[in-house]
């Protein structure tokens, strides 16, 4: 009796274990780290800075969650930082030049982001180029085209209050950015699990000749994935230039690649085939904690930069480890 | 030249678990001389190749290369004394240049280990007008044809002084044209006095270029004979074990289509480059049709094409006798098609995906709603197909990877029912697939066919192809060659046909 018990109970208790971790490892190694800051700095754990936190995050954030697609198909999207600078450069020309409309202004930004990322998506997805050396010519192309209509100078923004309010207002004491972060994320996990487009690109992701001959619309959907993280990297300029109340062609250098760190994080496989949104969203948190407590914890700027890279390949490498434990 | 016994295996004896693969098997090949080894799929022949080049030690006999005898199970002390084996896939590495693949691993060096380019190319460039074969040395090999491959393997063969070259399906990816050039590089071994083993299931093919020929039964040699002494029903007989009947005719085509329904899938003349050429066929709603034939006949290819897979150089598709446009595969689902992929686990399955999502795949949009995913039409959709199909086990949510061979192949087929399929290709369905599973597979398919969904196989399983066609199509060399109705022809005449011998 005693014996049949204890076994069961082992049985059940290791095979909740495997999955909670499978699904939560992530959210474990975050409360490690949240830990061991606060138990130095116990105002890490205060509310605004918590609140402070994801308000750095959600530019990040923003990007990581629309390039989560791109990275399950298997895919990469490099061009996502310059896509951020002409973004808010072009909302900020066109704010001058229109008389102030907030909606034409955010309209021609998110535009312009959809336009590029389509252009990838098309050369990637009709013309089988290699994804890493597509964007990689786009970031080239766009950083020299945001530089032609821009300069190198900082363009400020002297209105109107409602564009200022994308980056810098609140609403119910919560800042705006957050609330586009989170709607954004919450949309995209909605496209992810609800729509066939979300099926879709799993299925490319895991299989893309199965995808193809289950009659799957492929080349559509590798498109629209990079349409879909251009926008998201114009969402991210359009707040990033509210926020500084300026834009400039040089903004988004090397946020590319802390939004793929982002995914990477969250345990996307840069091979494609698995992933979440939400795990990205967790990976852009876990990043946003790391820099904080850093700075907090008044490491000076170099020393951050170095340890940033240690935590992430360690928090990546345990939360692997947490999800192949039995 | 003087013809002596170069190669020899005596007695060798090789049992796994249940199987005896080989039993006391003999062959002996003599220098210039192209030797043939043919049996049907199973009989032993790879058994017996792998125990020729050391790849498998024999439970008894023994290997002798010149009357000495070779160590079992070392690959390496074969090939050092002279064995060298090409195999049906390329052993070559594709990016690296003709001249490097030649001498990989034994290229000469200057001092201190580099590359000594000079000696290199002086060895290569002599090997190859020696030989006169025509290939460029710095060509790289994945820009090659595939006989200019093959060429390029018994150019390493050559260089590697190797006395034996076995040939496991040399012909299999090859053109008519193609296989004749490597006839010529065949002959220029054996002139050299090398002598070759030569696998193939294309009886033509042995009766143009072997000497002499082996026929290999349930791992018994049962013949062993110069080419010049056989016959193809002879052999055919031999590596079936049964009397070849002559009685039996053919139907005539035409005759037996009178008794269908409408024709669901016709292509007229239709071709693709190097592959296949003017083919023409029909498929009734009702009637299962099997194309069956060797490797290398381009099946595949063909059914790929029908269903827009690959896309032909020229031919048309008609579906319920209207043209179709097919340009892709989604075109060929709304027009009613599904195709099985032969490679379930690389084009089918969507491994890491769950049962249901595999089930649904095809027809998402009949489990959507206003765009969106409809959980509950999903799953219904899915537990619908999996009760009527018996998948086991009985639940949605596991990955399809983690089920077996039957039961992957039975969510392929669920994925078509799903939706309006009216026409299903399936491509080698039952490989892999254990017995049970089988059985249920093939009644399946003849209730769909009984409800009027036209079906249309690929099958090299010879019992399958008589146990499930109503009609039997043999495809040779990329062409269709002979048509039979069911119960009218024999696996002996169907073989015939398909190693390519004219049936009347």
């Amino acid at each position: 009796m005693t014996t049949l018990l204890s076994k069961f109970r082992d049985k059940s208790g290791r095979i909740a274990t495997q999955r909670f971790f499978k699904d939560y490892g992530l959210i474990v190694v975050m409360l490690m780290v949240i830990a061991g800051i606060t138990s130095i700095e116990r105002n890490f754990l205060s509310l605004e800075n918590m609140i402070g936190i994801l308000y750095q995050v959600a530019i990040i954030g923003v990007m990581a969650a629309c390039m989560t697609f791109v990275i399950i198909t298997g895919g990469i999207d490099l061009s996502v930082g310059p896509v951020m600078a002409i973004s808010g450069l072009l909302a900020v020309f066109t704010l001058e030049s229109t008389g102030m409309s907030l909606v034409s202004a955010v309209c021609v930004g998110l535009l312009a982001g959809a336009i590029i990322g389509t252009i990838n998506g098309f050369a990637i997805g009709r013309f089988k180029l290699p994804p890493f050396v597509v964007t990689l010519g786009m970031m080239s192309i766009i950083r020299g085209t945001a530089l032609l209509i821009g300069d190198a100078t900082v363009h400020l923004i002297s209105g109107p209050e409602s564009f200022l309010f994308i980056g810098t207002g609140q609403l119910f004491g919560i800042p705006f950015p957050i609330l586009i972060f989170a709607t954004v994320a919450t949309l995209i996990y909605f496209i992810q699990t609800r729509t066939p487009f979300g099926l879709t690109v799993f299925a490319i992701g895991e299989n893309q000749e199965a995808a193809r001959l289950a009659g799957l619309p492929v080349l559509k959907t590798k498109t629209l994935v990079y349409t879909l993280s251009g926008v998201g990297a114009s969402i991210a300029g359009i707040i990033l230039a509210s926020q500084v109340h300026t834009a400039s062609a040089v903004y988004g250098n090397g946020s590319e690649l802390d939004s793929i760190a982002a995914v990477v994080v969250g345990g996307t496989s840069l091979a494609g085939g698995s992933g979440s949104v939400h795990r990205s969203v967790l990976g852009a948190l876990l990043i946003g904690i790391i820099n904080n407590g850093l700075s907090i914890l008044n490491v000076s700027i170099e020393l951050q930069l170095v340890a940033k890279g240690i935590i992430i390949v360690l928090a990546l490498a345990l939360d692997r480890y947490l999800q192949s434990e039995k | 030249m003087k013809k002596n016994i170069l190669l020899q295996a005596r007695d060798v004896s090789k049992r796994y678990y249940a199987v005896q693969a080989l039993s006391e098997a003999n062959i002996e090949i003599y220098s210039g001389e192209v030797h043939a080894l043919i049996g049907s799929n199973g009989a032993g022949k790879s058994t017996l190749i792998k125990i020729l080049t050391g790849a498998v030690v024999p439970d008894t006999g023994e290997v002798l290369l010149n009357g000495k005898q070779i160590p079992h199970g070392d690959t390496k002390a074969a090939l050092d004394a002279g064995i060298a084996c090409i195999y049906q896939e390329s052993n070559l590495v594709p990016t690296l240049s003709v001249m490097d693949n030649i001498l990989l691993g034994r290229q000469p060096t200057l001092r201190m280990g580099v590359l000594d380019r000079k000696a290199q190319r002086a060895i290569v460039v002599d090997l190859l007008k020696k030989h006169d074969l025509n290939l460029d040395p710095d060509a790289a090999v994945q820009s090659l044809s595939t006989v200019q491959q093959k060429e390029v393997e018994i150019a390493k063969a050559l260089s590697l002084n190797a006395k034996v070259v076995l040939m496991d399906e040399p012909t299999a990816w090859l053109s008519q044209v193609e296989v004749e050039k490597l006839f010529r590089s065949i002959r220029k071994l054996t002139d050299e006095g090398a002598g070759v083993l030569y696998i193939s299931h294309v009886l033509d093919e042995i009766f143009t270029i072997a000497d002499r020929v082996t026929v290999i039964r349930d791992g018994k040699v049962l013949l062993s004979t110069a080419i010049s002494d056989t016959t193809k029903s002879a052999l055919v007989q031999t590596m079936l074990g049964r009397q070849l009947s002559s009685e039996v005719n053919a139907l005539q085509q035409e005759q037996a289509e009178k008794h269908l329904g409408f024709v669901a899938l016709e292509c007229r003349q239709m071709s693709r480059a190097g592959l296949f050429q003017d083919v023409n066929l029909k498929v009734h709603r009702g009637e299962i049709v099997c194309i069956t034939g060797l490797i290398g006949a381009k099946r595949t290819e063909l059914v790929r094409t029908l269903f827009g897979a690959e896309l032909p150089d020229s031919g048309e598709v008609l579906i319920d006798d209207k043209p179709a446009h097919i340009r892709r595969p989604l075109d060929a689902i709304r027009y009613g098609m599904g195709l099985i992929p032969e490679d379930r686990r690389r084009d089918g399955l969507l491994m890491n995906l769950s049962i249901n999502h595999n089930l649904v795949m095809a027809y998402l949009p009949l489990v959507t709603r206003l765009g969106l995913l409809a959980p509950d039409l999903f799953k219904r959709m899915g537990q619908f197909q999996m009760d009527r199909l018996g998948i086991v086990p009985p639940h949605l949510e596991i990955p399809a990877r983690n089920l077996s061979g039957g039961n992957q192949q039975k969510v392929l087929i669920g994925r078509w029912l799903a939706g309006k399929t009216g026409i299903i290709i399936l491509d080698e369905p039952t490989v892999g697939v254990d017995v049970g599973a089988k059985a249920d597979i093939y009644k399946l398919l003849r209730d769909l066919a009984d409800y009027g969904t036209a079906i249309l196989i690929v099958s090299s399983d010879m019992e399958e192809v008589m146990t499930v066609a109503d009609r039997i199509l043999v495809m040779a060399r990329g062409g269709l060659v002979a048509s039979f109705q069911k119960g009218r022809v024999t696996q002996e005449q169907i073989l015939n046909a398909a190693s390519g011998e004219m049936v009347q």
